[in-house]
């Protein structure tokens, strides 16, 4: 309500403070409509008249394909294509880095699950009947399934014509030969995780009247997405429109193509709409994985605890394509010795192809594995040491102004040893009274009554980690966002538009609470994320408050200085003197000059910017570069665990985090980030594993692959320190990988605190406790 | 999935007539398990007889002492009954440790007892298994057999049967009513599942088109002391690792009667009859447990991955064994 009899406002008079900014916790748009089940996901999409496609897929992780006969498949009744690797329209390859993957199978398959064939048919079940109507032979071949094998051993079947070496990369500091007066080796290896999101992969393909196509579906980048879709169906990257739908959880695993193309070419095909959702199942084939990874380390240090060198050398299983392969051995490599400031490393990694299940992205990529081997490598060195392993890993924390093995300086905080102090104050859990009758619900087994207490000890462990954050290597890394401000019914509303993927982790109400911010208004629109705005890049690698965050405070003061400029020439006062305030023009000199809406009338003021972040540079052959990560983060875990050592069975009690998060936009979704990674962490230190034998998914549904529920997971005591980084937006620090790289080394330190077991290979079972 | 027909039964000798008569029809409970399998490709069935509307949805105390439990109540239903509760506790708890709460508001006793292996082999259709396809080989044998049986195992196949419940019945000695095209039978249920020797193919004893109408569990006043332990790899929702089902008749510190039921370990539920010869008549020490769970897995023959099952089996059994004597003595 504007009234103009009023005389003009003091600035002390104004309710300055717009609710629901930067640094608040406003609620979630999506949250109720989440939690009460009415949100709409990608695999609830229809059109009128649509088609269902299916997928064919190998049975065989090595084969070559003899013929395929789809003719039985097309004669049958409500069938309206079979499309195999001969009706790809364009190029049929695609991938993330390495251009290496076909859209349908042409004369091999590398991998069990790979798509050889493409039916649309007028009910998802035809469409799988027909599937099993289409005659493939294979000639099947003896697939290679050891990655460190592959690295050495040429006389292997290549996966791919080049070689089964996707990277190699060698980090060299200091003297690789250097000696020390103790030191500790070890081998540890990591299974292959699954990002496990709810909602599988799904996308619905609209064929357009100008030959194009619109594609609505749920991925973590739309225009990566489009680049690939459209040299696949030889269209112009414009005929490709893409809109996002609601997104059930990524981690990583929409960041490759699924069934992306697919959708399309049978769109474009049958001129209907077709909708394409794989199952439970089929998405265990249908996305990528965790690398497993083994890993060979060597710790040398002084025996008053100073570390001298660290020597590693660490084989990825990439699986049948590259997709993030490269930047997991860069991230593995260059982040292999952890937070810690040594003089002397010498790290080798090789990330290889095989016939097993191709991996790629997943939250924490490439600094999960190492995490957990040069963590497990600092106990073992304080146990040798005879040293408190907090202790140890304060007294070589890295920090501002270290080197890392790369040679890049640290321009930004690096608190790893306050985290590690902060993180050992927080309160432990009361240990159980001396004789008294346990709860059982405390017990490892839980409600399900099966410990009684006998055989149960308790640990304690600690885990540190140092992630990076945003692209990497040299990758021109930016966002792109339009803000619109505009007069709606008397109020000022800004519409904030970009590519960028809400997949769970609160980027929606980020973007609103920076407009409120900048733009002093109350109300802030988020407009369908779709490709007729610039890239925005992946919601990976911790990046999208970063830089989506930092398009949109560009777009916005972008907008604001052109309101003042209006406001200024109207009223004639300087445009510096002019600043925004609680929905309102405030002038220095005059106070209150105008309400934001009526300045704008009805023009509405549009500007759209990007936000590239500090160049990188990539690593040379010695794995030196001046600048080859733009950020850090780092977060410490205390993890208490009670195991039972007669059954085998774990529980871990209290998982506690410290986590620097420069600033806090969304205080409570931070803490749901920290709690959320912990969990997945959780899971890959007990129970999640993806079973491959022989390159075949043994475990593909959640009855086999287990993940925590809510009776897994222990209250959290999470500690958020804010030491801004200069270079970053409002100073923001990536939040959302890192406690899902320390969490899981605290918990298995705490298994060997309690049990005396080695312990080195994760997730640990009770076979790794029993016997 | 295969097209197939789909026949609610209305009285038992129709929905007999109708499986019994056609090789391709089975009968469907709560569906949990077949319509899973029918999905994976590894069951095909032309006909799908529903006999949930029969009248097999009550427990009954017989005037005998017995309890009769209809085919068709659900998982959730019978782990409420108060009789079961207070008088068969094992079986309760079997039940509640099994599956999810909604898999328990679908799943029926007969389907529970019927549900099929869920090794990962006979699974994926794409795979050798013997089961599956007899004379293919078992691919479990040389491959991911964490979960495989340690007891009663064959060259042929090496699948564990995975019901909680069912172990639970092999421990109270229940009895199987059946209902056939040539008329009724009763299978003890420690006779219904088979071991897999040459035939991993056949699960179970029963004929096609045999129904199962109910079972009956004896009226063992001591089962009131009985208790089921599962060890799993997470707190809930997961198939047991190993299990125990086990009632103890505790006299003076003697164990006068006992019963024990070994689930996660073999082909069927598996009754520790070695165990519970050693215990009867014993006192109820540490040493005795040890004694008879060693006597019972002297004939265990471990695979690659499943050798913790032994002792893990070793010590869930004497927890149980401590636990119920405990119980019972003070
Ligand atoms: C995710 C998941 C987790 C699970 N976890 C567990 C667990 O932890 N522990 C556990 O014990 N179980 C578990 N189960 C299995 C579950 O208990 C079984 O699926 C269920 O008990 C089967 O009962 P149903 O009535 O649905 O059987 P159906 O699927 O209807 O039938 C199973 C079989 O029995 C036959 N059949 C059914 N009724 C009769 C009858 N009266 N006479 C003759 N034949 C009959 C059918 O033809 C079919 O062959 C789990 C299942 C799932 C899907
Ligand atoms: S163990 Fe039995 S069910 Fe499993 S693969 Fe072997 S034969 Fe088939």
């Amino acid at each position: 309500m504007s009234d103009t009899h009023a005389p003009a406002h003091r600035p002390q008079d104004l309710d300055d403070a717009i609710a629901g900014g930067v640094g608040e916790s406003p609620l979630r748009p999506d949250g109720t409509l989440k939690v009460r089940g009415d949100f709409a996901y990608s695999s609830d999409l229809w059109a009128e008249n649509m088609l269902w496609g299916a997928t064919l897929r190998s049975p065989h992780p090595s084969a070559r394909i003899r013929s395929v006969d789809i003719g039985p498949a097309l004669r049958s009744p409500g069938v309206h294509a079979v499309l195999t690797a001969e009706d790809v329209p364009g190029r049929n390859l695609y991938g993330l880095k390495d251009i290496d993957q076909p859209v349908l199978a042409e004369d091999v398959v590398r991998y069990r699950g790979e798509a050889v064939a493409l039916v649309a048919a007028d009910h998802p079940e035809t469409a799988r009947r027909a599937l099993d109507l289409i005659e493939v032979d294979y000639e099947v071949l003896e697939p290679v399934v050891d990655a460190e094998l592959a690295a050495h051993d040429d006389s292997l079947p290549k996966v791919h014509p080049g070689g089964n070496t996707v990277r190699y990369q060698p980090i060299v500091k200091g003297d690789p030969e250097v000696t020390a007066d103790v030191v500790v080796s070890g081998t540890y290896t990591v299974g292959m995780q699954d990002q496990a999101f709810l909602g599988p992969e799904s996308g619905l393909a609209i064929p357009a009247e100008d030959g194009g196509v619109d594609l609505y579906l749920a991925t973590q980048d739309l225009h990566t997405d489009r680049k690939q879709t459209a040299a696949a169906l030889d269209l112009d990257p414009e005929l490709v429109r893409m809109t996002m739908s609601g997104v059930g959880g990524a981690f990583g695993g929409r960041e490759d193509l699924s069934m992306q193309v697919h959708v399309c070419m049978l769109a474009l095909r049958t001129g209907r709409p077709v909708k394409i959702v794989y199952d439970r199942e089929e998405s265990f084939f249908g996305h990528v994985h965790r690398h497993p990874a083994k890993m060979y380390y060597e710790h040398g240090a002084t025996r008053d605890g100073d570390l001298v060198f660290v020597r590693a050398q660490l084989y990825f299983d990439g699986g049948a394509y590259a997709s993030k392969t490269p930047v997991v051995v860069g991230n593995g490599t260059t982040l292999g010795v952890g937070p810690y400031d040594v003089a002397n490393v010498s790290i080798q990694g090789w990330g290889m192809y095989t016939n097993n299940p191709p991996c790629g992205a997943m939250r924490g990529l490439g600094a999960v594995q190492p995490a957990f081997a040069y963590e497990s490598q600092m106990d073992r060195l304080a146990e040798a040491l005879d040293m408190d392993p907090v202790e140890l890993r304060i007294r070589n924390a890295i920090s501002r102004g270290d080197t890392t093995p790369t040679g890049q300086v640290l321009d930004y905080p690096a608190p790893v040893a306050e985290l590690l102090r902060r993180v050992r104050e927080l309160p432990l859990p009361e240990a159980p009274a001396a004789g008294a009758e346990p709860d059982i619900r405390d017990l490892p087994g839980g409600a399900s009554n099966t410990t009684h207490g006998e055989g149960v000890v308790r640990g304690v462990g600690y885990g540190v980690c140092i992630k990076n954050i945003c692209y990497a290597e040299g990758a021109d890394d930016f966002s792109t966002a339009r803000v619109r401000l505009q007069n709606v019914a008397g109020e000022p509303l800004a519409m904030v538009h970009t590519a960028a993927a809400e997949v769970g982790q609160g980027l929606v109400t980020v973007q609103q609470q920076i407009a409120r911010s900048e733009l002093e208004v109350e109300r802030v629109n988020i407009h369908p994320n779709d490709t007729s705005v610039g890239p925005a890049g992946s919601s990976s690698a911790s990046r999208q408050t970063y830089v989506t965050g930092g398009a949109v405070q560009a777009a916005c003061r972008a907008v604001r200085e052109r309101l003042l400029a209006i406001t200024a020439e109207r009223f004639g006062e300087p445009a510096a003197e002019l600043s925004l305030s609680g929905g309102k023009i405030v002038s220095r000199e005059s106070g209150v000059l105008a309400d934001i809406a009526e300045v704008l009338g009805s023009e509405a003021i549009e500007e759209t910017r990007e936000y590239h972040h500090r160049e990188t540079f990539p690593l040379d052959e010695r794995g030196r570069s001046e600048r080859a990560q733009v950020q850090h983060a780092f977060s410490a875990h205390r993890a208490v665990v009670d195991v039972d050592t007669e059954l085998g069975l774990i529980k871990v009690v209290q998982l506690d985090c410290s986590q620097d998060v420069g600033k806090a936009v969304n205080p409570e979704s931070v803490v749901g980030q920290i709690q959320g990674g912990s969990a997945q962490g959780l899971g890959l230190a007990v129970m999640e594993e993806i079973q491959v034998g022989e390159g075949k998914i043994r475990n593909p549904s959640f009855t086999d692959y287990l993940i925590p529920t809510i009776l897994d997971m222990p209250p959290m005591n999470v500690d958020v320190i804010e030491r801004g980084d200069p270079n970053a937006p409002y100073g923001v620090r990536g939040v959302g990988e890192p406690p899902t790289i320390s969490s899981t080394p605290a918990i298995v330190a705490a298994i060997r605190a309690a049990t005396g077991r080695d312990l080195t290979h994760v997730p640990v079972g009770p076979e790794h406790i029993i016997g | 999935m295969k097209p197939f027909d789909y026949q609610r039964a209305t009285d038992a000798d129709s929905a007999i007539s109708l499986v019994s008569g056609d090789p391709e029809a089975r009968y469907i409970g709560g569906g949990t398990n077949l319509v899973d399998h029918m999905k994976l490709g590894i069951a095909e069935p032309g006909k799908l007889v529903d006999i949930t509307r029969l009248p097999y949805d009550s427990v009954e105390s017989l005037p005998d002492g017995r309890v009769r439990i209809g085919a068709t109540v659900r998982n959730s239903d019978l782990a409420a009954e108060p009789v079961i509760r207070q008088r068969y506790p094992v079986l309760a708890q079997a039940l509640l440790s099994g599956a999810s709460g909604q898999l328990r508001n679908l799943a029926t006793t007969g389907g529970n007892l019927l549900q099929r292996t869920r090794c990962s082999y006979f699974q994926d259709v794409t795979t050798p298994c013997n089961k599956r396809e007899p004379g293919s080989g078992c691919s479990a044998l040389e491959g991911w057999n964490r979960h495989h049986a340690v007891l009663g195992a064959s060259e042929r196949c090496v699948a564990t049967h995975p019901s909680d419940m069912a172990v639970a019945l092999a421990a109270l000695d229940a009895d199987v009513l059946v209902e056939g095209p040539d008329g009724q039978r009763t299978v003890p249920v420690t006779e219904l599942h088979r071991l897999p020797g040459d035939e991993p193919e056949r699960d179970t004893v029963l004929r096609h088109g045999e129904l199962v109408t109910a079972v009956e569990l004896p009226s063992l006043p001591f089962a009131s002391r009985s208790r089921y332990r599962k060890v799993r790899d997470r707190a809930s929702f997961a198939f047991a690792l190993v299990s125990v089902a086990a009632a103890v008749e505790l006299v003076e510190g003697t164990i006068t009667d006992v019963r024990i039921a070994l689930g996660g370990l073999a082909h069927k539920p598996w009754r520790a009859t070695e165990a519970e010869r050693v215990l009867r008549g014993a006192p109820a020490t540490e040493e005795t447990f040890r004694a008879a769970a060693d006597a019972e897995l002297a004939a265990a023959r471990t695979l690659r991955d499943n050798e913790f099952k032994v002792p893990m089996t070793r010590n869930t059994l004497a927890s149980v064994l401590r636990e119920l004597t405990r119980q019972e003595g003070s």
